[in-house]
């Protein structure tokens, strides 16, 4: 398998991980979307050098603690991960140790760290806050402050191009396309962007996106809207035939195809805490 | 230009093995040079369903391995000239074949000339049936109109369609067709069974043939004769039917629809 990984910051991860085929499209490095490098004289001098220092637009999961017990903290996040197990598997967590009474210790924090761990995440810093300085120090593990693009411009280490201080608002990513049928066992992830599926989906197949999932066929398997938290996604199919939808991680399971539902035009959208399901009609 | 096809199925039992032999068998007559490899280690029956079995000296691994050539391995079929058999081990496992050991029997076989290799593959999609797949210019998958046989089947097309040689380098990837097997239109008609419509709208594919049920099939072979050969039974005039779609000639498909009951028969039952 070609192992040309190509890093544009720390949102770009090898989707070769999630997505079962490693023909996919959808691992084109080349579609970036984010901050995009101006076609100056500085950023055509720093292509030829070894590395390139860049400002990533980083879609970080808090875990926000209220205990440091590592056996509730294994037991609840084993819970959650239940849900989207292949979305959780080796994401970059960071702890955010506001809520907790009192000031841990880095043997206490060892123990949280090796909890999360256990539940498949890997803590790569701790969000800004009273205690977390001196611990993060500790821990050898940096302080994660919240993005703010004037932020970046004064931290920015030189060579700092006009670009960076402008900051460009990142380009929507046009949504990924797949033509063929998704295959039992396959699975599809569509970082950062909605996914469309011009085919059927088989039964205990997964398609996932960060955004909207669209089925212009049967859907027969899984599909995951929203999966890093965007509670506003939705899930649309031609055929309704779903094992299981979620949207935001708040998902429903169908035993049963409700009447109504079964082989119909059908989308899926959270309102509040519940996965409502509608017939598009028409 | 020789064509490599795979049997193929996933889910065991549903009749690879029984068509694989009744392809070769079909190919052969119509004159092709056809040899067929079981990819069954260690637990072959290829050679019992062709009725060779006792003609076996050396096989696919024994070739891999060098200690044989392919000419000393392959078992000419009593029947059809143009028919080589080359049977699996039944003493090793699948950890005996490797990817280049296959890719040289292949080649050889292609320089020798023949111009279709069946791979009769394993059940499952571990490390034989994945080695018979990936080599292969087409697949013929083995359905029976039952759901597990159906999902197992999806999966296998999606592993067809990603983990073979011409879908890594791109180029055309393999072509598939379904082959249903076991099929009954009087349990269709009783909504017993899917329909032929129905695989092909879980599956997306259109079917190359039908093959009914049929008590025909273990008399074949525990004859060891592939049931092809067998005249005038159904299966054998849908096999035939099958080998005719798979050389490019479009037929319509037969054995689909309940045979309708004559007067007597409904008066009088039977």
């Amino acid at each position: 398998m070609p192992k040309s990984r190509h890093r544009e910051g720390a949102s770009r991860v090898d989707l070769r991980d999630l997505c079962c085929n490693p023909n996919h499209s959808c691992l084109t490095p080349s579609r970036s979307g984010t901050l995009a490098a101006p076609m100056n004289t500085t950023a055509a001098a720093v292509r030829t050098t070894a590395l390139d220092i860049r400002y990533a637009q980083v879609g970080l999961l808090q875990l926000k603690l209220r205990s440091t017990d590592p056996g509730a903290i294994l037991d609840e996040l084993t819970g959650k991960v239940a849900t989207v197990p292949q979305f959780f598997r080796q994401t970059a967590i960071c702890l955010d140790l506001a809520e907790l009474e009192g000031e841990p210790d880095a043997s206490e924090m060892r123990g949280v760290i090796e909890a999360v761990r256990r539940c498949g995440m890997l803590v790569v810093g701790f969000a800004e806050g009273p205690t977390s300085t001196e611990l993060a120090r500790t821990m050898g593990l940096p302080v994660i402050a919240g993005f703010r693009p004037q932020n970046a411009a004064a931290r920015a280490p030189a060579p700092a191009t006009p670009a960076v201080a402008a900051a460009p608002v990142p380009q929507p990513l046009p949504a990924l396309i797949h033509t063929q049928p998704v295959r039992s066992g396959q699975r599809l992830y569509a970082r950062d962007r909605d996914l469309i599926v011009t085919a059927s989906v088989g039964a205990a197949a997964e398609v996932m996106a960060d955004g909207c999932v669209h089925i212009y066929g049967a859907l027969r398997g899984r599909a995951m809207a929203g999966v890093r938290g965007d509670t506003g996604a939705r899930v649309f199919t031609r055929e309704f035939h779903a094992e299981l939808v979620a949207v935001a991680g708040v998902f429903k399971v169908f035993e049963q195809l409700p009447a109504e539902l079964a082989g119909q035009p059908v989308q899926a959208l959270l309102a509040g805490e519940e996965l409502r399901f509608a017939r598009l009609d028409g | 230009m020789t064509e490599i096809i795979v049997v193929t199925s996933g889910k065991g039992g549903v009749g690879k093995t029984t068509t694989s032999a009744s392809l070769s068998c079909g190919l052969a007559r119509k004159g092709k040079k056809v040899a067929v490899i079981d990819f069954d280690i260690g637990l072959r029956n290829l050679d019992l369903i062709m009725g060779c079995e006792r003609r076996v000296v050396y096989d696919f691994v024994n070739v891999i391995q060098g200690d044989c050539t392919l000419k000393q391995a392959l078992i000419k079929d009593k029947r059809l000239e143009t028919l080589h058999v080359l049977a699996a081990s039944q003493t090793r496992d699948k950890d005996a074949l490797t990817a280049e050991g296959v890719r040289r029997v292949l080649d050889e076989l292609a320089a020798e000339g023949f111009d279709y290799i069946i791979c009769d593959s394993p059940a499952g999609i571990e490390k034989g049936a994945h080695l018979a797949m990936y080599y292969a210019d087409r697949a013929v998958v083995v359905v029976n109109p039952e759901v597990s046989s159906v999902r197992d089947s999806d999966r296998i097309l999606g592993l067809l369609a990603s983990k073979t040689e011409r879908a890594e380098k791109g180029n055309g990837g393999v072509k598939e067709h379904l082959l249903l097997t076991r099929y009954s239109p009087r349990r269709v008609a009783a909504g017993e069974m899917l329909s032929v419509a129905d695989v092909k709208e879980i599956l997306g594919l259109d079917v190359i043939g039908v093959i009914p049920e049929s008590t025909d099939v273990l008399t074949a072979s525990n004859a060891g004769t592939p049931v092809i050969l067998n005249e005038g039974s159904d299966v054998s005039e849908a096999y035939t039917d099958a080998v005719e779609r798979l050389l490019g000639t479009e037929l319509p498909l037969r054995f689909v629809d309940e045979p309708k009951k004559g007067f007597f028969a409904r008066m009088f039952g039977g």
